[in-house]
């Protein structure tokens, strides 16, 4: 039988979200920043122009890759005669965080990027107008694209609570070590604990709501609808 | 402020302007169809866009001194008070609620002060964007057809702000408007540009009246045709 308050599932939910919360937070401190970067840089000359395309082409790519390869990749690097096999890494927490890393920051600054080559032309000159400094216009920007920014980390956190691919690969998915809640699902279908496994899921999507309402209520505060053109 | 050698290529389009200009002190108009490129070098004068070459000497004024303001104004995703006091906010200084409230009667934007700025009316956004840049007291006023969603009422209104102004606290304003008669009433000296050139320049009333350039007598007869 399934027992919400029994020590290993409560352990199974909070590894899940403290490892999706860990992966998600770097992915927004490197992603966004290197979103808005992306689209800031606007170059003159055709070599760099098809640089920044590339790299532009290259992030798109990465959104989109296959977490099993993200998982195959991280676990390669990680194995014992793998290039970081020495730190040990492997079937631990740190590996899955570098492999959620892997596949959220691309989704984040992909987002950050499309959303924030719109407008920042605009952005920038008009703080250039009003006398800002560099740092006072990527304040301006941060806070102009907020809603932007919040839906990419958003988008970021559910595809990071959703995966189960990669982290089943580096993770090893050992119990009250590596297992979370999608792996569990995962496994326990295998071992025909069909309630705890459809549990799981219904607390997956309740997360997953939780998370939408939210985002739902910050929301709130843009009031794009009053926007006159 | 100085400029000379100006000059922007775009796939379709070549500014140049060559001779060595100064404004100092007055306002100066630039008029010229659409495309002959007020705004290429409204903006690289204001620093806003990189020439591909020339010099611009902003002769001791700081970015903090020189403002633009667009007919499409960017309205901070805030209320119109928000908005106001943004250039003050950067500069730290405590708004003067009196001063607020003055311009803010000037724009007629009173009652509007809580309203989400984005949901004004174009030319509301144009009068909370003048306003907003004249609060921090700039010395280097670029306008960029500024006043065309306006009511005439608040063109004269701003026009005369500017006139006074300039009696009380010269500053120098270079202004783009298709509107002859604004150019005619607040400009001390005029540019007329044609394909990318400064073609004609001199004081309004020579340039408005009895031009000698073909382009810009063909360029003020339309204009007069049509307004
Ligand atoms: N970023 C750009 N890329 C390519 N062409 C441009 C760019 N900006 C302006 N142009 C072109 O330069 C010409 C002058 O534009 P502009 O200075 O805006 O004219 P206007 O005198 O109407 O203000 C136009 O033909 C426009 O299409
Ligand atoms: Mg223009």
């Amino acid at each position: 039988m399934f027992d919400f308050f029994d020590q290993e599932v409560l352990g199974i939910i909070g590894l899940t979200l403290r490892m999706t919360l860990t992966s998600t937070a770097i992915s927004a401190v490197l992603g966004i920043p290197f979103g808005l970067w992306l689209a800031k840089t606007k170059p003159n000359f055709r070599a760099t122009k098809f640089l920044k395309n590339l790299i532009v082409s290259i992030n798109r790519t990465l959104m989109g890759t296959p977490p099993v390869v993200v998982g195959l990749v991280v676990f390669l690097i990680l194995m014992r005669n793998g290039p970081l096999g020495s730190l040990g890494w492997l079937f631990t927490f740190q590996a899955m965080v570098i492999a959620q890393v892997i596949l959220i920051t691309p989704i984040i600054s992909g987002i950050v990027y499309t959303a924030a080559n719109r407008s920042i032309d605009r952005i920038q000159s008009f703080a250039a107008t009003m006398g800002a400094s560099k740092f006072q216009t990527n304040v301006l920007l941060i806070r102009e694209l907020g809603n932007e920014i919040f839906f990419a980390v958003i988008t970021g956190f559910g595809r990071a609570m959703s995966e189960v691919g990669a982290i089943a690969i580096v993770g090893g998915n050992i119990r009250n070590l590596t297992r979370v809640m999608t792996t569990t699902i995962a496994l326990d279908i295998n071992r025909g604990f069909r309630d705890q496994a459809i549990l799981f899921g219904i607390i997956l999507m309740i997360i997953a709501f939780a998370v939408q309402i939210t985002a739902d209520l910050l929301r709130k505060r843009e009031r794009r609808q009053d926007e006159n053109f | 402020m100085k400029i000379s050698n100006i000059t922007k290529k775009f796939e379709n389009f070549s500014l140049d302007w060559q001779q060595e200009t100064s404004f100092n002190g007055k306002i100066y108009g630039i008029i010229g169809s659409n495309g002959c490129g007020k705004t290429t070098f409204m903006k690289i004068a204001a620093g806003l866009i990189e020439p591909d070459g020339g010099n611009i000497d902003y002769e001791g004024l700081k970015p903090q001194d020189i403002t633009m303001i667009f007919r499409k104004p960017y309205m901070i995703h805030d209320t119109v008070y928000k908005n106001l006091i943004y250039p003050l906010t950067l500069r730290k200084i405590k708004p003067n609620d009196e001063r607020i409230e003055h311009y803010l009667e000037m724009a007629g934007l009173t009652k509007m002060k809580k309203q989400y700025a984005p949901s004004l009316s174009s030319g509301e956004q144009q009068k909370l964007s003048f306003i907003r840049a004249m609060i921090f007291e700039p010395k280097l006023i670029f306008v960029d057809e500024a006043f065309s969603n306006m009511d005439i009422e608040s063109v004269h209104l701003f026009e005369n702000y500017i006139l006074k102004m300039q009696k009380e606290e010269p500053a120098t304003w270079i202004i783009i408007s298709h509107q002859l008669s604004n150019i005619k009433r607040v400009c001390d000296q005029v540019y007329f540009m044609h394909n990318g050139k400064p073609e004609a320049h001199g004081r309004a009333d020579e340039i408005l009246h009895g031009p000698q350039n073909p382009n810009l007598k063909r360029y003020l007869h339309n204009e007069i045709l049509t307004s």
